[in-house]
């Protein structure tokens, strides 16, 4: 029970590109996914997003997926990230028989970008267009698309909360990994852009028409994005057993409900301010301890003030750097806990701090400004990595150096 | 550590809330059925009834009648497990955004449209800031919810939780899911949808349901049964391998096939999928009294909800009632229950309860 987990493996698609190489060179140079829609279909083409930058059928050849195949982009993209982590943790030539591996995934809105393509279809008893593609529309069907790919899972999950799933799903493959019930997980998120989400964040107003500007006293809004990210989580005894070199090590979790308001946080921050603290009292860290706060910092006028009043409660007069990465890949909703995950996992790895894009001037609530250049030669010991959802979904993971 | 259901709150398409066991079970002749709702008004005040859509008006009031019953108001963990969501809100977004060409659309099904929309809404109705996780895969929905608050039992995080699987399923869904051959076109009788002549059909009768459970690791004598272990697979190759992964399940909490007394099983009447559960039982379980649920709930991604509640109020009771049986097996003294459910011969659970007095 008391083995520790570590991190051996990482994969990522966002707007910034295919792959952790593209991602970190999009950050070095300050080259944001923010821009015109190309792909997504929408009458709503003027607002901008961050769109992977490849077409469906640029993925499904890369894949070697037929035209037949019955697949949305949300397990397309969530293949391309999976299958990186799971090469790069060495799994697939090193995979000792007998453990049991996980596949758990955080996805919302699933094959919904098929489904409102289809659906008057779909409701149609008399038609039979497209009727495969409603068994691709459920969340799980979009996991197991992607589980089935790489192919030698003994357990897949899917959890939806919404902008925090795949930060909630990260903890439970530890926790699942903790209690012995899985040795190895591949855990993250995906997402792919959607009508559906595009006119219901437009509806809330909360869409900038310029791209976002985190922690900023100007800020408008959030970019919505798409992608996915995924982390391949095992036990010490496992890293021990395939003799893998850890990236990091997972030290601590918190999960709180703000239970304030559907879509709105609470001024105070409670949700979000006992996430963070959760962690750190579970990582038996103190505030001073962490050298990165990974920020959720979606650019709402709502998110960026409870979450940097959280953020104050807890780190008082000393605040470590902190940064949004929204400004690069957009909100990536679902994919998002995973996709800032794997970006901060970068940063401790390759030891820069990424840096808070379109920051100009600081909000009058908070008392500090975020990270505003890509700084290098930085010691991350240990970083937070802030997710919260709609209906008060907050959760944090903090992970630690393993050189440290 | 032991791991108990100490309260249940269960809406279904039997009259089931607040009860702990079955009185009259009803019997349906159609291939859809909704749930036998309260009266919301009892339950919640207007104010807050008009916000909620359906599926959260049933979750919040079973989750009130569950924690009511347990005896808590603020459980350490609220989760979730549903297969659809909030799939009402989610279609008339759907229809708006396409009828309207994306313009003149309100927030509020938005808004209340996403999966996490239940445990949020219970935990703001309930001023819970604890732990918050909402699950959704397919037939697994519920067991990967209760599978997240077994490990966070396991590692010591939490002493109580509030567990819930929830679906409704709207008349659109059940044309999208009829085209996938999932329901039956006719259903004669429900309850004996398992043995009489339904049984020899492909398809299953879409049912409903909000059922909770508030789990706890106290002793209690209240207690309905102890939750001693579960275990989900995916995608096991041929029947052979899926018999020896049971047979490791049961080896790890010490006992073997003999000593379970009740296998319960997730048969729903269809022909296709319903031989894997003949066929382990045969195999496996041929002494052990052979059960069904899903003739009493109907088939929905978290039935094995309903079936939690049928192992929990038969180890509550000692007795099987007889419209669950599938075979005559007698037992004296219930004490082992194995749950099995499969969704589509790809996701396997299995969920070992034993009773409290054992």
């Amino acid at each position: 029970m008391s083995q520790k987990v570590y991190v051996t493996g990482l994969g990522i698609v966002s707007g910034l590109g295919i792959g952790t190489t593209e991602t970190v060179q999009a950050l070095r140079t300050a080259k944001s996914g923010v821009g015109q829609l190309k792909y997504l279909q929408t009458n709503h083409s003027d607002i901008p997003c961050a769109e992977v930058p490849l077409s469906d059928e640029e993925i499904r050849k890369m894949l070697e997926f037929s035209d037949n195949e019955v697949i949305t982009r949300t397990s397309l993209l969530g293949i391309l990230a999976a299958r990186e982590a799971f090469h790069a943790a060495g799994l697939k030539d090193n995979l000792p028989e007998m453990l049991r591996l996980g596949f758990l995934n955080g996805t919302t809105v699933g094959g919904m970008e098929r489904s409102e393509q289809y659906y008057k279809d779909f409701i149609n008893p008399q038609s039979d267009a497209y009727t495969p593609y409603i068994a691709a529309h459920d969340c799980g069907a979009c996991s197991e698309k992607i589980a089935d790919y790489i192919g030698c899972f003994d357990y897949v999950s899917t959890t939806a909360t919404a902008c925090s799933s795949a930060v909630n799903t990260l903890i439970l493959a530890y926790n699942m990994i903790k209690a012995g019930f899985l040795d190895v997980a591949i855990a993250g998120g995906t997402e792919c852009l959607t009508k559906f989400h595009l006119n219901g964040f437009n509806t809330l107003m909360i869409l900038d028409k310029n791209p976002c500007r985190p922690f900023d006293e100007t800020r408008a809004g959030l970019n919505l994005g798409e992608g996915a990210a995924y982390l391949v989580l095992e036990s010490e005894k496992v890293v021990q057993q395939r003799e893998v070199k850890p990236i990091a090590a997972v030290a601590g979790w918190g999960n709180a409900c703000d239970a304030y308001h559907q879509t709105a946080s609470s001024p105070d921050g409670k949700g979000a301010t006992m996430a963070m603290q959760q962690a750190l009292e579970m990582s038996a860290l103190e505030p001073a301890d962490i050298d990165y706060i990974s920020a959720h910092g979606t650019g709402t006028d709502n998110n960026d003030e409870s979450e940097g009043t959280a953020v104050m409660n807890l780190f008082g007069a000393h605040i470590p750097p902190i940064s949004s990465t929204k400004g690069f890949t957009g909100h990536t909703t679902s994919a998002a806990g995973s996709v800032e995950m794997v970006i901060s996992l970068l940063a401790m790895q390759y030891r820069f701090l990424p840096p808070n894009l379109n920051f100009t001037q600081q909000m009058h609530q908070l008392s500090f400004n975020p990270v505003e250049r890509f700084t290098e030669n930085v010691t991350i010991r240990h970083l937070l990595n802030n997710s919260f959802g709609f209906g008060g979904n907050n959760s944090s993971i903090i992970c630690s150096n393993v050189n440290y | 550590m032991s791991i108990y259901i100490r309260a249940i709150g269960n809406i279904s398409i039997q009259d089931t809330l607040g009860k702990s066991s079955l009185e009259q079970a009803i019997a349906y002749a159609e291939p859809h059925v909704r749930c036998i709702e309260p009266d919301f008004k009892s339950y919640l005040n207007p104010m807050m009834m008009r916000r909620m859509s359906r599926i959260i008006k049933r979750a919040v009031v079973s989750s009130m009648v569950c924690l009511q019953e347990g005896g808590i108001e603020q459980p350490e963990a609220i989760i979730s497990g549903t297969g659809l969501g909030c799939i009402e809100d989610t279609e008339k977004f759907l229809s708006a955004i396409i009828d309207n060409n994306e313009k003149f659309l309100q927030p509020t099904y938005f808004i209340q449209s996403t999966h996490n929309t239940i445990s949020s809404q219970i935990a703001i109705f309930l001023k819970c800031h604890s732990y918050n996780n909402t699950y959704t895969h397919r037939g697994i929905s519920f067991e990967t919810a209760l599978m997240d608050a077994f490990v966070l039992f396991k590692t010591c995080r939490i002493h109580t939780a509030l567990v819930g699987g929830h679906d409704e399923m709207t008349p659109l869904y059940f044309v999208q899911l009829q085209k996938l051959h999932f329901w039956k076109e006719q259903v004669h009788n429900s309850l004996t949808i398992c043995t009489g002549s339904d049984s020899q059909t492909a398809g299953a009768l879409a049912g409903e349901g909000s059922i909770c459970f508030l789990m706890s690791d106290e002793e209690n004598d209240r207690n309905y049964a102890e939750i001693k272990d579960m275990q989900l697979f995916y995608n096991i190759k041929g029947s052979e391998a899926l018999l020896q992964q049971i047979e490791q399940f049961l080896n790890r909490n010490n006992l073997n096939s003999s000593d379970i007394d009740v296998f319960l099983c997730g048969n729903s009447g269809d022909c296709l999928t319903d031989p894997l559960y003949h066929e382990i039982h045969r195999k496996q379980f041929a002494h052990s009294t052979y059960a069904s649920y899903k003739n009493l709930c109907g088939e929905f991604f978290t039935a094995p909800a309903f079936g939690l509640w049928s192992a929990a109020s038969i180890l509550k009771n000692g007795k099987i009632p007889d419209i669950q049986r599938l075979n005559n097996v007698q037992t004296t003294k219930i004490r082992h229950l194995l749950l099995f459910n499969h969704y589509k011969n790809k996701n396997y659970s299995l969920i070992l309860l034993s009773s409290c007095g054992y």
